[in-house]
């Protein structure tokens, strides 16, 4: 096992280096900082001015192995776009409005997706089922900025029970974590219905009523619980997701968590707030990844012993 | 419906909405400002925090034209214009009790605002500046060079605020990152990162003029179908919104408020138009650089149509970009000889054309026309497609260029912007600078049109105190551009922002700032 974690391990921190490198070159192939910060009359005089405070007129690997090596002690420079602070506060800042906006797609995701998908395996081909697989269907076509809109039409505007945007309390957080959450429902509730199928066709199953198991024991206790392993893999993904923030929801409901933060420094062209926060994005989903292979082998003696 | 507001507004109160507001807390739902900052010289001139500070500088709200209602009494010049000298009105003080404004104050600024930090527009104005304390109450400034819109660099689009030096000498920078002191008429309370900004009234303000409204709150929201959401559920009672979104808060009873004069002009430029002899940056291969396609161009476009398109029918057909009644050099037989000379006429676009020998004798005789995103122009990307429909119509060879204004920033600092691209006049500048950054090369590199008949007029523009003179010779660059087809001139048009009527009975701003809106304090609340 411990082997196990160590070559994992490794490979999540090679991953690391390859993304800082990607992540690097993306962000300077995109443009100058300067063409965002300047104004459309900025004279040359200016120019060179910003281009040397900023750093920006030394090669570019120089540039790059500055920011390998302040990285790696956890300064990312300074924010271009929200002065006064440096890059890593403000993904910081950001940090708690998506961890709550995200927390909640997450709980939602899995109370409405697991027993959902349970059900519609158990009544197969029924009206249930049938629901179950619309909501599914919509919610992996319906485009999240447009669910997030018609919700905030209806529910805000028209009905007035929701505020329409903006960072706030519980009321706020409702509507984006609907929108967020709906993609994340289908996609977990057909992969449980697929998984309970498959599990409630097995022998054991049949052996299980056969000996007079109650049904709702049946299906929780032994048809779920081997089952669970295709949706456990899948939370890895699921909670990435999530929990680094949705660029277009945020953006829609002017939520400001890290998914609006990093469209809002790309814009801005704010290369030290782009860098940091994709690397944040980066880690979020490698360690998510980590817990899903270490539950994985946890449940599976197979893994890791191979 | 009743019923289901009555359960919703319960269902709000359980989850702990707070959208009961005060009636005298007015919110304002805008675009975000692209920095997002307390430290103005920081911005490209996003001046968010209009409602609490000043420049030296003032407008009348309702003509526009600069006054004391600012932080200087009175100024005066020298006979060339290269000393300016403010006095600073008695009793002015700032925020928070940090005291007086006192020409130290406006040296303490001046010095921060043209540090090697600063990103300011027009900064240059203030560059190499001499700011001097006179007394406690006068400051003196010596320019270089001559400048008779010196004004302009402390009016509404300023480059210089005052900040407080108490402030700076008792707690640095960070100070101002965390509640900076202004002398406006709304004191900050708090930023929001990415939210937006509080003011709150100052009671007795030294000015004598207090704000009608007790609180103020600028919401930032760049969806523009979100800050339409909030305007039309009343968590707004103003928001500024992209004109195809208007008739949707107008059908809805809201009423749209507009500068008292035009705050924005807007045109395509036929951007790589160096026909100065010898520039090794001109691309000999540029359709337009033939006048006659340039006319054909401008012959090609239906302005009216344009008009009702992008802005609702609420403009005007603008004569010559960056000219304007207000300013130097406005040319009124220019205004009337327009359509004479760029009406709608696809015949003779087509015409033009056939005479030029497009498009078999053109190396590239394509018009690669720019579709691009700014803030505050939301129409822009429509009007690139008016654009290829009118051209394509006469029958040129058209291509969309889609690319990010920071990207076309790039490409115009190199010289090398050879598109047919869309452009704003905002605030409408003193024509000096519109004429540098758009018709000469004393704008380089973001220029986009020269031409040697301009050059010379514009070198004896530049060396002139002469008012008279000066009037004239704007007016022949005018003449000279306009007669040349230099850009294809577009619209003029107002700031507007839509109301609550419930709320707000009426605002008279002038159109003389980047947003648009400015003098918050003429507010009037229900």
């Amino acid at each position: 096992m411990l082997t196990f974690l160590f070559k994992r391990t490794l490979y999540a921190l090679i991953s690391l280096l390859v993304i800082t490198l990607i992540v690097f070159s993306l962000s300077h192939l995109s443009g100058n900082p300067l063409d965002a910060l300047l104004p459309d009359d900025a004279t040359p005089q200016q120019i060179e001015q910003v281009t040397r405070h900023l750093g920006l007129d030394r090669p570019i690997w120089v540039q790059y192995l500055t920011f390998l090596q302040n990285a790696a002690m956890g300064d990312f420079g300074d924010s271009l776009k929200w002065k006064g602070q440096t890059a890593a506060e403000v993904v910081w800042e950001r940090l708690p409005a998506t961890l709550q906006l995200g927390g909640l797609a997450l709980l939602i995701s899995i109370v409405v997706a697991l027993p959902l998908g349970v059900m519609a395996a158990v009544y197969k081909n029924t009206a249930l089922d049938a629901v179950a697989t619309v909501i599914a269907l919509l919610g992996q076509s319906l485009p999240a900025f447009w669910l997030g809109l018609v919700l905030m039409w209806i529910f805000a505007v028209m009905l007035g029970w929701f505020p329409t945007s903006g960072y706030g309390g519980l009321s706020h957080m409702i509507l984006p974590a609907v929108a967020m959450a709906w993609f994340q429902v289908a996609a977990l509730t057909r992969l449980t219905r697929s998984a309970m199928l498959e599990v409630l066709d097995a022998e054991y199953i049949k052996l299980a009523r056969v000996k007079g198991v109650r049904e709702r024991r049946v299906v929780w206790k032994h048809a779920f619980r081997n089952a669970a392993i295709v949706p456990v893999t899948y939370f890895g993904v699921l909670a990435g997701s999530l929990l680094t923030g949705s660029v277009v929801i945020e953006t829609v409901f002017n939520w400001p968590g890290t998914g609006w933060l990093a469209i809002t420094a790309i814009q801005g062209r704010d290369f030290p707030v782009v860098q940091t926060v994709v690397l944040f994005f980066a880690v979020l989903f490698l360690l998510a990844n980590l817990i899903v292979d270490i539950l994985y082998a946890l449940i599976d003696p197979r893994i890791r012993n191979t | 419906m009743k019923l289901t507001r009555i359960a919703g507004v319960s269902l709000a109160v359980l989850l702990g909405t707070t959208v009961l507001t005060s009636a005298q807390t007015i919110t304002v739902a805008m675009s975000p400002p692209s920095v997002e900052t307390n430290r103005y010289w920081n911005t490209p001139g996003d001046f968010n925090l209009g409602p609490a500070m000043q420049g030296l500088v003032g407008h009348d709200p309702v003509t526009g034209m600069y006054d004391n209602s600012g932080l200087a009494e009175s100024w005066s010049h020298n006979d060339d214009f290269t000393e300016w000298t403010f006095t600073l009105h008695e009793g002015a003080e700032f925020h928070f009790g940090y005291g007086p404004v006192t020409a130290a104050d406006v040296v303490h600024s001046h010095t921060l605002h043209t540090g090697e930090d600063s990103t300011l527009i027009g900064v240059a104005q203030l560059k190499d500046v001499a700011v001097e304390a006179l007394d406690e109450r006068t400051v003196k400034f010596t320019l270089p060079r001559p400048q008779i819109d010196f004004l302009f660099a402390h009016g509404g689009r300023g480059s210089l605020v005052i900040y407080s030096k108490a402030q700076y000498d008792a707690e640095g920078l960070e100070g101002y990152d965390t509640r900076p002191a202004g002398t406006g008429e709304f004191q900050f309370v708090a930023r929001n990162i990415g939210q937006g900004l509080t003011f709150e009234r100052v009671e007795n303000h030294w000015s004598g003029r207090d704000a009608e409204v007790e609180r103020l709150v600028l919401r930032f929201i760049g969806e523009p179908a979100t800050a339409l959401a909030t305007l039309l559920s009343r968590e707004a009672d103003m928001a500024v919104l992209p004109r195809e979104l208007q008739p949707d808060a107008i059908n809805a009873g809201f009423e749209a408020i507009g500068s008292s004069n035009a705050a924005n002009q807007t045109a395509m430029l036929f951007n790589g138009t160096f026909l100065t002899e010898g520039d090794d940056k001109l691309d000999p291969t540029l359709p337009w650089l033939d006048i006659r396609i340039r006319e054909a161009i401008n012959r090609a476009i239906d302005r009216e149509a344009v008009i009702d398109v992008l802005y609702d029918g609420r403009a005007s057909i603008l004569p010559v970009f960056g000219m304007d009644p207000r300013h130097e050099g406005y040319r009124e037989d220019l205004a009337e000889m327009f359509e004479e000379y760029y009406g709608y006429d696809p015949e003779r676009a087509m015409a033009l054309m056939a005479e030029a020998g497009y498009p078999q004798d053109f190396e590239n005789p394509v018009i690669p026309i720019l579709s691009s995103n700014l803030a505050g122009n939301p129409e822009f990307p429509t009007m690139a497609e008016l654009m290829q429909v009118f051209l394509d119509e006469v029958g040129f060879q058209t291509e969309i260029v889609e690319l990010d204004w920071a990207g076309l920033g790039a490409l115009r600092r190199a010289r090398e912007a050879r598109l047919f691209h869309p452009m704003r006049n905002m605030p409408v500048k003193p024509s000096a600078v519109g004429i540098g950054n758009y018709y000469a090369s004393s704008g380089r590199p973001n220029v986009n049109y020269e031409d040697p008949v301009i050059e010379e007029l514009n070198t004896l523009y530049a060396a002139s105190t002469d008012p008279q003179e000066r009037e004239e010779l704007a007016g022949r660059i005018f003449q000279q551009a306009f007669e040349q087809y230099a850009v294809a001139p577009l619209a003029s048009l107002s700031a507007e922002i839509m109301v609550n009527p419930e709320t707000v009975a009426g605002w008279t701003f002038p159109g003389v700032t980047s947003a648009g809106i400015s003098h918050f304090n003429l507010i009037e609340p229900q």
